[in-house]
């Protein structure tokens, strides 16, 4: 009877385990968020009963956001969900043409927006703001907006590009504010520094100061500027957005909801593009974009006309953690050339990639900047090979790799032989790319042990064991690139000898030179100064570019006026996007 | 056993604590750290990416940063911008006063991203973990009294193949088959849907619910249910050649009482160490299952805070874990005594 008891305890005990998980599963957990109340002018249109969704999409991406900005970013996606709600000064177009959004306009030397005192060597710029925008509650934006914006990053810590180069910045009016800046140029696309893809403006009367931009309702909450409202955020299951009547494009968005499923796997996400469940898969892998590409089958493949992300091996030409050092053979200019030559990128793209990817030999790629004519490297094995004897490295003991002799930085005998790592993350395209070139290198004589390690190692501060930033790796691979259309940043990072990001510890003079001259008012001087850095960047190759990954998504059929962008994200045009049945 | 329960309880402390040094141990000196996130694209200045670590706590060595993650900080003065003067008091209670911290990644409570995950996980994995018993444990049963017969040899083959299966390849073959391949005769969509917990947008509906769980608890059950059948049809065979058994029939009880009654109940108690070992999924969740399936629970947030390094959110997640691995161990032997009388723990 005892016995029997017990196992009627356990009974109950199954039972009432399996009744909560179904209780827990079963009860409803979105919770929408709560909006702000709504003052004028949308007081009329509140009273209105909610309209009726009549078109929805849905977009797909793989991990949850982490906040709605674009500076406290994890997962390269906070950018594009933050285009949704919120609106910035300025935007650029796929061809890199900036264009305002909160801005009336963009201030020029031309139009008085920009007053540059080449005596103090100082510079201010006068932004003024449309005055039909108003926050999803009708209150109107304004330039406290911005200036709270600005505070806030400050007092967070937070950074954007040139954010060291202001002084200050000084409301003029309700829709005047004028920046000053410490440096005459700042960086020659200053209209980006409030726009693009990282800034976005935040309103002073709803965020929560005091909780501070990293953690204030902004973030999870977003009172929208933008074409759309978010409704519920249900984190690493989906985010449903409505559109914002108050959006100050007449008639804009086209779309009444959009919904953004976080969906992990690629796999899935190809199947729902092709059930019809989803209308965009963004950044698809390769073999989906070649199922995308294919007719009749419900999907639509779009890209960018420019590119952004550039696959480059990044030398260390010193040795392994020892910046006093030389490296045996990545510090000879002839070794890397060879290195280079060596590469099938064309097998990369065509086989690996399955065609999705652009040839890159230098980092002056984009419009404007990609006017040098710099030739295109052969692939050719012998004359890599020519060169690495050249240099003074050959094979004498037959074991198919070469050693030093007479080469000019090493010791005699020393062996051809690297550590060759990626990032994991990257998937297996990259995986393959990286066995490939192994099998490349061999074929001249130059030995690599391949590894594969985590992206939160490679690009970990030194103090946590980060292999770039300590120097402690020989040959990297992984891609990069500049959003917007100013590479100014990007090569001050890369090529600077005084950079923390100049990872290989290339230093080159002539090049710092050009670097400051690259920071410029004059536009055709500009591209001058480009033309003479890529020239020295091509004659030294501190790093060796490969491909640059297209910017790509995956559509339904039904979906219209998705213009992919490298210089924004996909979303940048999102109010344009219309469905048709 | 009330003294037992106590005493186990009491011990379960200083074992909590251990652990818990072990893990922050291995977790911090782990390569890697949060800061990578700001130094591939957003290449931050070194003065903002100190003020940052700063902010984290993570300038601190790490003895000073345990007893912060256990006690907090809000008794100790600290210097809040860097400049060498301590000058105000930290604002963390620690984890024995149930402050878990704050995720570097999304500066969010980890408790409150933890209990936003953990109830799907249990739904998920409490549903599973019922069906694998409901499932395994008569089909274990049935293999072992009816040991070579054509249904013991085609359970054990389905088990071996359950076993060998790749968990991850048999969810995407579950999703081409039943999300791509086959539609609902009646509305022309797919038979089951892909993922997720339901369907997004749609309004609440039962039916919707377990349409979205058939997919993700057939993937975990497969594996389970062969590996609890194998087990319990071993023990069941032990059990039902001992003496007590032959004693049993000799006696004249019918079959189904001398298996349901003296058989089963033995045979079940090395299954309840088994139980006791998985039943910490119904809490930490199933990673590979979660990552399938769109699924958002424990797993897939143990996965993203391990990969990004997000320290605060990773210890949340392993201290959960250990403490459930306590008591589920803990509840195992407590069902031991019930099942068995020889075990006594007065």
């Amino acid at each position: 009877m005892a016995l029997l008891g017990r196992s009627k305890i356990l009974t109950i005990l199954i039972t009432i385990l399996f009744v909560a998980a179904v209780l827990v599963g079963c009860a409803p957990q979105e919770a929408p968020l709560e909006q702000p109340a709504v003052d004028e002018p949308a007081a009329a249109e509140s009273e209105d009963a909610e309209p009726a969704v009549t078109t929805s999409i849905t977009i797909m991406i793989p991990d949850n956001p982490v906040a709605f900005n674009g500076i406290n970013t994890d997962t390269g996606y906070e950018q594009a969900l933050g285009e949704l709600v919120m609106l910035s000064l300025t935007e650029t177009d796929p061809e890199g043409n900036i264009f305002p959004e909160l801005a009336a306009e963009i201030p020029t030397i031309e139009n008085g927006g920009v007053i540059l005192d080449e005596d103090t060597w100082t510079m201010t710029v006068t932004w003024k703001l449309r005055e039909d925008v108003f926050w999803a509650d009708g209150e109107q934006v304004t330039a406290d907006d911005v200036i709270f914006t600005w505070d806030s990053l400050i007092a967070a810590d937070a950074w954007i590009a040139a954010m060291d180069y202001t002084e200050s910045i000084e409301k003029i009016d309700d829709f005047t504010f004028t920046v000053y800046y410490y440096e005459g140029y700042v960086f020659p696309y200053y209209p980006l520094q409030f726009g693009g893809e990282d800034f976005f403006v935040y309103p002073e009367h709803y965020c929560d100061a005091e909780a501070g931009f990293y953690e204030w309702n902004c973030d999870d909450q977003p009172l929208s500027s933008g074409p759309y409202i978010l409704q519920e955020w249900v984190a690493d299951d989906h985010l449903i957005f409505v559109r914002n009547p108050n959006y100050y494009q007449e008639g804009k968005p086209y779309i009444d909801q959009v919904i953004v499923q976080i969906v992990p796997e690629e796999t899935v996400k190809q199947a729902m593009m092709m059930e019809g469940d989803a209308d965009l898969h963004y950044w698809p892998a390769e073999p989906a974009a070649v199922l995308y590409k294919e007719p009749g089958n419900g999907t639509s493949y779009v890209k960018s006309p420019t590119e952004r992300w550039v696959m480059r091996l990044i030398p260390n030409l010193y040795v392994k953690g020892d910046r006093e050092t030389p490296h045996p053979f990545l510090s000879d200019v002839l070794v890397r050339r060879a290195l280079r030559m060596a590469v099938d990128v064309d097998t990369i793209i065509n086989d690996i990639f399955l065609g999705f990817g652009e040839p890159v030999w230098n980092d002056f790629f984009r419009p404007p900047f990609n006017s040098c004519d710099i030739p295109r490297p052969v692939y050719d094995l012998e004359g890599a090979a020519a060169l690495l004897e050249e240099a003074g490295w050959t094979d004498t003991d037959g074991d198919g790799i070469r050693e030093c002799h007479g080469c000019s930085t090493a010791e005699e005998g020393t062996v051809m032989f690297m550590e060759f790592a990626i990032y994991a993350e990257y998937g297996e395209t990259l995986e393959l790319t990286h066995q490939l070139i192994h099998e490349n290198w061999k074929s001249i004589g130059v030995d690599t042990e391949l590894q594969i390690i985590e992206g939160a190692i490679m690009w970990a501060e030194e103090e946590d064991g980060g292999t770039e930033i300590a120097g402690q790796y020989e040959m990297d691979m992984w891609d990069d690139g500049y959003p917007g259309t100013d590479p100014s940043d990007q090569i001050w990072t890369f090529y600077y000898s005084e950079s923390d990001w100049n990872y290989g510890r290339w230093a080159n003079e002539e090049m710092d030179m050009w670097i400051d001259e690259f920071y410029s008012l004059d536009e055709e001087y500009r591209l001058e100064v480009a033309c003479e850095m890529a020239a020295i960047l091509e004659q030294e190759l501190p790093q060796i570019l490969l491909f640059s990954t297209l910017e790509q998504h995956g559509i339904s059929d039904r979906l219209q006026g998705v213009l992919p962008n490298a210089n924004d994200p996909v979303t940048w045009n999102v109010a344009d996007w219309s469905v048709t049945e | 056993m009330g003294q037992y329960i106590v005493r186990r309880l009491l011990q379960a402390i200083p074992m909590l604590l251990l652990v818990s040094i072990i893990l922050f141990a291995l977790v911090n000196i782990a390569p890697g750290g949060p800061m990578s996130a700001y130094s591939r694209t957003n290449r931050m200045p070194e003065e903002k990416k100190e003020a940052i670590r700063r902010s984290f706590g993570l300038d601190k060595p790490l003895w000073v940063q345990y007893i912060v993650w256990l006690a907090g900080n809000d008794w100790m003065p600290i210097d809040s911008d860097g400049n060498g003067i301590t000058d105000s008091y930290g604002t963390r209670k620690g984890v024995l006063r149930g402050d878990f911290g704050f995720s570097y990644k999304n500066r969010e409570p980890v408790l409150d991203q933890i209990l936003d995950r953990l109830p799907n996980t249990m739904y998920l994995m409490g549903i599973t973990l019922a069906v694998v018993a409901v499932v395994a444990i008569p089909v274990g049963i049935i293999s072992a009294v009816k040991q070579y017969s054509a249904f013991d040899i085609t359970v054990t083959t389905l088990s071996f193949m359950g076993q060998a299966m790749p968990e991850f390849w048999l969810g995407l073959i579950l999703i081409l088959v039943f999300y791509v391949g086959l539609d609902n005769p009646i509305t022309g969509n797919s038979l089951l849907p892909g993922g997720g917990m339901s369907t997004t947008g749609a309004p609440f509906s039962i039916v919707d619910r377990i349409n979205h769980l058939i997919l993700p608890v057939s993937m975990g059950v497969v594996g389970w249910v062969a590996w609890w059948s194998r087990f319990l049809r071993s023990s069941m065979l032990e059990v039902i050649n001992q003496d007590y058994i032959r004693t049993a029939r000799a006696k004249g009880q019918i079959e189904r009482k001398v298996l349901y009654r003296h058989a089963l109940k033995n045979a079940l108690i090395p299954l309840i160490t088994m139980i006791a070992i998985d039943f910490p999924y119904v809490f930490t969740g199933a990673v590979v299952v979660e990552q399938i399936f769109s699924w958002p629970g424990m797993g897939r947030l143990y996965y993203n805070s391990a990969t990004s390094r997000d320290y605060p959110l990773l210890m949340g997640i392993l201290i959960l874990g250990s403490a459930v691995i306590i008591l589920s161990n803990l509840m195992a032997d407590i069902i031991y005594a019930y099942l068995d009388p020889r075990v006594r723990y007065d």
